[in-house]
């Protein structure tokens, strides 16, 4: 049997996140425990973009300070590790005139939450996106904090920083079932046996759902699949995520540091299924409408697709913190697409709660379970990606 | 991804797409703890260039097999991922065209 003071089900960004966050504040004593690698959920399933140009009030602010502390986290140990935040910027297309119109108010709203967005004529759009075709675009709404990094070079930047303090993350390890005693989380039973714990924290993507279950507590998550696709690598073309808004499930592309274009779109999916479940006519459906911005693109090369699933909420937004009736028990998940992004601020978030009973920014004391029981979902003005 | 590989050095190329070389590898397995060719690919990012593995992985089997003292045959090895052989964006929409076409 293993003793540790903090155990993490979990080894995503926001396990890791959460334990880098623990660890600076002076927590050693700590196990994170991963079903598989590490990474292995949602976290190495994205398509890498990190933004704050969102549509609620918590995930402008949230975002907001996580790509503060991106920026933080490059300067330092993590940076040193190999961790990168690369402010490229996003740019969203309007074909419609009401979408023109509705993105000139979330720039408001964003520029009253302190994100400095802009709408962009098609001359500027010209000059952050060159090689872009703008035949029937309007406008375009552009996110100069927005951003990208490969999230196995966070991964392993965490994972460094991690064990050089010593602290076990144990891979290939899947938490069974959450120990109990008189309303108190005391462990979690594992494939290696029976860890205790003083602190549980539960940030498994939606097995977080499958481990909480047995104690009569119901997690609202879905496993939405989600595909994207990857290319071959050319020389930098454009630096930001291009959205292309107006077109059914929002194509997206953007370049890797490496040169590759990763590709996606929305597309109509079952939760639940597989995640290699894969659809022969994905590929062609998300590049076609991106062909009429790119016409280049017609003659570069997919290397090969996959599927990561969008553990997805009601609301779109994360649950955080706590759970009521439970000491010691706190889980991170439900990020519905943004788990990646959010990763640094889950970390800090979480991490405040553990140790200093809430969390510095009010807008996270939102996103607790209790918020489905009190009925106070969080509202956005328009669900983007 | 991998290393940089200076003029004239001697090193021995493991990856050929994205020039990662056998220390590389080495070092990798050694520093991260990897146990498994899923984490290997994506530290290194082996089988994630054109030939999609066919090169580097059967020869990385081999390397992190020897390093966590298993058989090669008890490493599962990375999910293989369509379209196989990188294919061209043009021929991948005609295959919505031509399915149109079959059921028109």
């Amino acid at each position: 049997m293993i003793k540790t003071h903090v155990l993490i089900i979990g080894g995503g960004i926001s396990g890791l996140s959460i334990a880098y966050n623990l660890a600076e504040r002076g927590v050693k004593d700590l196990v994170v425990v991963e079903k598989s690698y590490i990474g292995s959920g949602s976290t190495g399933r994205c398509a890498t973009g990190i933004r704050a140009s969102f549509t609620s009030e918590e995930h402008v602010v949230l975002m907001k300070h996580s790509i503060e502390l991106w920026k933080k986290y490059v300067k330092g140990e993590l940076g040193k590790n190999g961790l990168y935040y690369d402010q490229s910027g996003y740019v969203w297309i309007a074909s419609k005139e009401e979408t023109v119109d509705m993105f000139k108010k979330l720039v408001e709203l964003h520029n009253s939450l302190g994100v400095p967005t802009k709408m962009m004529d098609l001359d500027e759009l010209k000059e952050k996106v060159p090689p872009i075709n703008t035949n029937g675009v309007l406008a375009a709404m552009y996110d100069p904090t927005a951003g990208k990094s490969y999230p196995f070079d966070t991964l392993f930047a965490f994972y460094k920083a991690l064990r050089s303090r010593g602290i076990r993350i144990e891979v290939h390890t899947p938490a069974k079932k959450l120990l109990v005693r008189n309303n108190k989380v005391i462990g979690a039973e594992t494939s290696k046996g029976t860890i205790e714990a003083d602190v549980v924290v539960v940030a498994a993507g939606s097995m977080t759902r499958d481990l909480l279950k047995p104690l009569g507590i119901n997690i609202p998550i879905d496993n939405v699949p989600r595909h994207v696709m990857v290319t071959e690598a050319y020389k930098p073309a454009f630096g930001p995520l291009v959205v292309d808004w107006d077109t059914p499930g929002a194509p997206y592309i953007i370049q890797t540091k490496e040169g590759n274009f990763y590709i996606g779109r929305d597309i109509e999916e079952e939760p639940e299924l597989s995640l290699y479940s894969q659809r022969i006519d994905y590929m062609p459906t998300a590049l076609k409408p991106l062909i009429r911005f790119f016409p280049w693109l017609e003659n570069i090369r997919v290397l090969r697709y996959w599927i990561g699933y969008y553990v997805t909420t009601p609301d779109h937004h994360p649950i955080y913190g706590p759970i009521e009736g439970f000491d010691n028990l706190y889980i991170a998940t439900g990020y519905s697409g943004h788990g990646y992004m959010m990763g640094p601020i889950t970390g800090k978030v979480i991490a405040e709660w553990i140790l200093d009973g809430k969390p510095s920014i009010p807008q996270a004391m939102r996103l607790t379970l209790e918020r489905f029981k009190k009925g106070e979902l969080i509202k956005e003005l328009a669900v983007i990606g | 991804m991998g290393g940089e590989v200076k003029k004239n050095e001697n090193v021995t190329i493991v990856c050929r797409c994205r020039d990662v070389t056998l220390d590389d590898v080495i070092r990798a397995i050694e520093e991260y703890e990897i146990t498994d060719l899923e984490t290997l690919k994506r530290k290194l990012g082996l089988g994630m260039g054109p030939c999609q593995g066919r090169t580097c992985i059967p020869i990385v089997i081999r390397i992190l097999a020897r390093k966590v003292k298993k058989s090669p045959n008890e490493l599962m090895i990375p999910r293989i991922r369509a379209p196989i052989i990188p294919v061209q964006i043009n021929l991948l929409l005609k295959s919505i065209d031509l399915k149109k076409q079959e059921k028109g």
